[in-house]
């Protein structure tokens, strides 16, 4: 890295939160798409917006790419360092600003950990709706950033649903503000907000954020629905839907991804394929919407039904779901997931497509999805050490993407794209579109310093490598959905 | 009569400046001198899948319309589009309006799932998605909800709906003072019930809460029963009203008189001073105390005192230097979205 930026950079960083040497930038050298590695130039660690704001100045100025880094949970590679550019990790900006339990809003920095901000809401009876399954670990700025979802996006949304203010520095050190305190957002003049969530870190990096808050759902009624075929899960969900019901999850595994909960003690009905509902909201209304919804799923040829009678029966019907991932990489030795979407209809006919190309790769495939919003998770397993494996679990993961878009979906529900599916753009965008979005970039950061080489198609590839779980996935503290 | 996209690229690339017209349902919004491209020929439903929760429309098409075809098959847009009547999807998108029933899920741009547009170099293309969930690229089809036709034409849309419930009730609860009824409405806004519309209505003599369950018919009375216990105890009004729910109580915008009626945006917080700055003109506010509508004689007056109390508000109906009242809309990221989709300044 060059000495003079350096030097620079030295001036507003003491040497302990400005990291050179090999084995300090050796943790931040991939995010939890482990399968992608490159070697940051630096690591600043700013302590406020004031550093932040300067740093992206000089990176402008002297034309360095940067990347703004959270907790480095992103599944598409999203905040993979640029080799040889500057990683500014947001961490230490961590403070909770104010809660405001009248209004329903939370003013927060963005390296406080999701989680956390539904903890400091909960006494007041709210929480921060959007849950991505690394929400006990990943930072909000990265949820802004790559509009995170979960498993309540139907109901609830996804991120921007929930964002009403922002601060951001944009990428050539310009400072701006929109929305504010209003549930109405933006209320007037285009929606900002919407633009600048998901925009992967390509304008800038958003230094406060004002957050929407819920109030905590009075009851939640949760049910698990055990098949002989899959094809009956999924006519299932077509029922719930059809009958008018709106619950705040619907999800759904496969005979591997079940098999796979077993090892974490799920204790699941021996199935080729799992359902699970759960309503929430007022107590009188849940109840009512409950007893319709038992009877959908009494006449849906389940041959075993469990109702969550109380919190501790709840959270085991969700254990085994919420570990699926990191249960499947203990049954084999690597795994890649994808998160297409496709038109809750044709979940079915996209299973199928799945299964005939898993075979025709020879890979195993376990399913887990999102089945309420037709958000697909396929884990494509196999062993990194056998030579050109990798491989070909990348080909049929672009296979699935293809597959996706054909059936008129999305290549990506949540996880965004990244550097890992940049190349399944133009699958999904004319060149009239994709020529729209890069002008756009351009237009905002002119030197294409913030994030470059993610999202858009083209650009040098990082080498591929795979060496197994990531540390804490292995854990189970993070998974890969 | 334009009726076509191909028409649209036509009628852009024939012009030097042009302003987009759905229905014309809010005058205020037109009153520019530039050629009108008229959107109301370019109707229709393009696309409904009740089953996915998702409908693709042309921006021209009337909100009835939409509206009737939803219900046929119990569903809703659950953004609540202000002037059922008489504007069209696109318009009302575009300007970003919706009414009391927005409360409970979001407004617009929370169910704008994708767009196709013509831009001000008269491109046209596809933005965001089809389907409910989507995180690929830049989501231009949230930013161009509020924006007025200045960055691009919206000629269909694809929104997300929702299942309607088939029943409701409404409760009227009166307070002393609109102190008083704000922090009534914070307290209702933070419990646990899910309203389906929460509106607090300024009076000469003291002020009410207005609001609205949802549900279905056998567990709805119970739980009317159960939230005005819950507010009698939690917030002292003076007077309760059951009424049968009629839905004119709901719209939020047809009781309010005067030349000028416009949208504010607002914190609750602002409430009471936005108010007392307004009292002369008749208000209405929604979403908890964070949409106002207000109907008065003379809009510029209404935008110094937005402006003074640094709030935007959007002009509907009457005149007025600008239907952007208030404090300035400029900034930075908006002006680059502009340079970049209607290099030439077309759009006004």
């Amino acid at each position: 890295m060059d000495r003079r930026f350096l030097s620079a950079l030295g001036e507003i960083y003491p040497g302990n939160r400005l990291l050179t040497r090999d084995v300090e930038l050796l943790p931040y050298e991939s995010d939890a798409l482990t399968a992608f590695q490159t070697k940051p130039g630096a690591v600043a660690l700013p302590d406020n917006a004031d550093e932040v704001i300067a740093t992206v100045r000089l990176c402008h100025e002297r034309g360095v790419p940067f990347v703004a880094r959270g907790s480095g949970t992103s599944l598409s590679g999203g905040s993979l360092p640029i080799a040889d550019g500057l990683t500014i990790a947001l961490n230490r900006l961590n403070r909770i600003k104010h809660i405001d339990p009248q209004q329903r809003i939370a003013i927060v920095e963005p390296g406080v950990v999701n989680l956390h901000i539904s903890q400091a809401a909960q006494p007041h009876g709210l929480y921060y709706a959007p849950d991505p399954s690394s929400q006990s670990i990943c930072t909000i700025g990265g949820n802004i950033a790559f509009n995170s979802g979960g498993a309540h996006c139907l109901k609830y949304g996804m991120t921007s649903n929930h964002v009403l203010g922002m601060n951001v520095v944009l990428a050539d050190g310009s400072l701006t503000e929109f929305g504010g305190e209003s549930l109405d957002g933006c209320g007037i003049g285009p929606d900002l907000i919407g633009l600048f969530v998901g925009s992967e870190g390509l304008f800038g990096i958003a230094l406060e954020l004002t957050l929407r808050l819920l109030p905590l759902p009075e009851l939640y009624r949760t049910v698990l629905a055990a098949f002989d075929d899959l094809g009956q899960a999924g006519d299932a969900v077509s029922a719930v839907v059809a009958s008018g019901l709106l619950p705040g999850a619907i999800e759904i595994m496969d005979r591997l991804a079940i098999r796979a909960a077993e090892t974490v003690g799920a204790n699941y009905p021996d199935a080729e394929a799992l359902l699970i509902v759960e309503l929430e909201g007022e107590a009188q209304q849940v109840e009512a919407e409950f007893a319709q919804l038992r009877e959908l799923i009494d006449r849906s040829g389940a041959f075993e039904i469990r109702t969550a009678q109380s919190e501790d029966e709840r959270a085991r019907i969700w254990k085994g779901r919420k570990s699926a991932f990191s249960a499947v990489g203990r049954l084999y030795p690597d795994y890649i997931v994808q998160d297409g979407v496709v038109p809750r209809s044709r979940l079915g006919e996209a299973l199928l497509k799945i299964d005939a190309s898993k075979r025709r790769y020879g890979l195993e495939v376990a399913n887990v999805f999102h089945a309420g919003d037709g958000n697909l998770h396929p884990l494509i397993l196999f062993d990194g050490r056998e030579k050109g494996a990798l491989h070909k679990a990348e080909a049929l993961a672009g296979e699935i993407l293809a597959m996706c878009v054909e059936l008129g979906g999305s290549i990506t529900g949540e996880h965004g794209v990244g550097v890992e599916k940049r190349d399944y753009m133009p699958a999904m965008f004319s060149e009239t579109e994709l020529d729209v979005m890069l002008a756009l970039r351009k237009a905002i950061d002119p030197r294409e310093i913030a994030n470059r080489g993610k999202m858009f198609p083209g650009g040098e590839a990082p080498a591929l490598t795979m060496q197994g779980m990531h540390p804490l996935e292995r854990q189970g503290v993070i998974s890969r959905e | 009569m334009i009726a076509s996209e191909k028409q649209i690229r036509e009628f852009v690339g024939a012009h030097d400046r042009l302003h987009v017209r759905g229905l014309g349902s809010k005058p205020a919004l037109h009153q520019v001198d530039a050629p009108i491209l008229d959107m109301s020929a370019l109707g229709g439903i393009v696309d409904y899948q009740p089953q996915e929760f998702t409908l693709t429309v042309r921006a021209g098409t009337p909100l009835r319309e939409v509206i009737d075809a939803l219900a046929e098959q119990g569903q809703y847009l659950p953004f609540d589009p202000l002037l059922p009547d008489s504007a069209s999807i696109g318009g009302t998108v575009a300007s970003n309006l919706s009414g009391s029933r927005r409360h409970r899920f979001g407004g617009a741009r929370d169910f704008v799932l994708g767009a196709a547009v013509v831009d001000g170099a008269g491109q046209a293309y596809t933005v965001g998605g089809k389907v409910v969930k989507n995180a690929a690229g830049f989501d231009l089809a949230k930013f161009l909800v509020g924006s007025l036709g200045r960055y691009a034409i919206l000629t269909e849309l694809t929104v997300k709906v929702f299942p309607d419930v088939p029943q409701f009730r409404s409760l009227r609860f009166r307070y002393a003072n609109l102190a008083d009824a704000l922090t009534a409405s914070y307290a209702i806004n933070s419990s646990h019930f899910d309203l389906d519309a929460l509106d607090i209505l300024p009076g000469a003599d003291g002020a009410a809460v207005l609001a609205r369950l949802g549900g279905f018919s056998d567990s709805l009375p119970a739980r009317a029963e159960r939230f005005r216990d819950f507010v009698a105890k939690t917030t002292a009004p003076q007077h309760i009203e059951g009424s049968k729910d009629e839905l004119s109580l709901w719209d939020c915008v047809a009781g309010l008189g005067g030349a000028c009626l416009a949208k504010v945006t607002l914190a609750p917080r602002q409430l009471l001073a936005l108010d007392a700055a307004v009292d002369k003109a008749q208000r209405r506010y929604i979403l908890a105390g964070n949409i106002a509508f207000v109907a008065c004689e003379d809009a510029d007056w209404l935008g110094d005192a937005l402006a003074g109390l640094g709030l935007r508000g959007l002009l509907l109906r009457g005149g007025a230097r600008s239907p952007l009242l208030g404090a300035p809309l400029e900034n930075v990221l908006a002006a680059r979205v502009k340079a970049t989709l209607d290099p030439l300044g077309k759009l006004v």
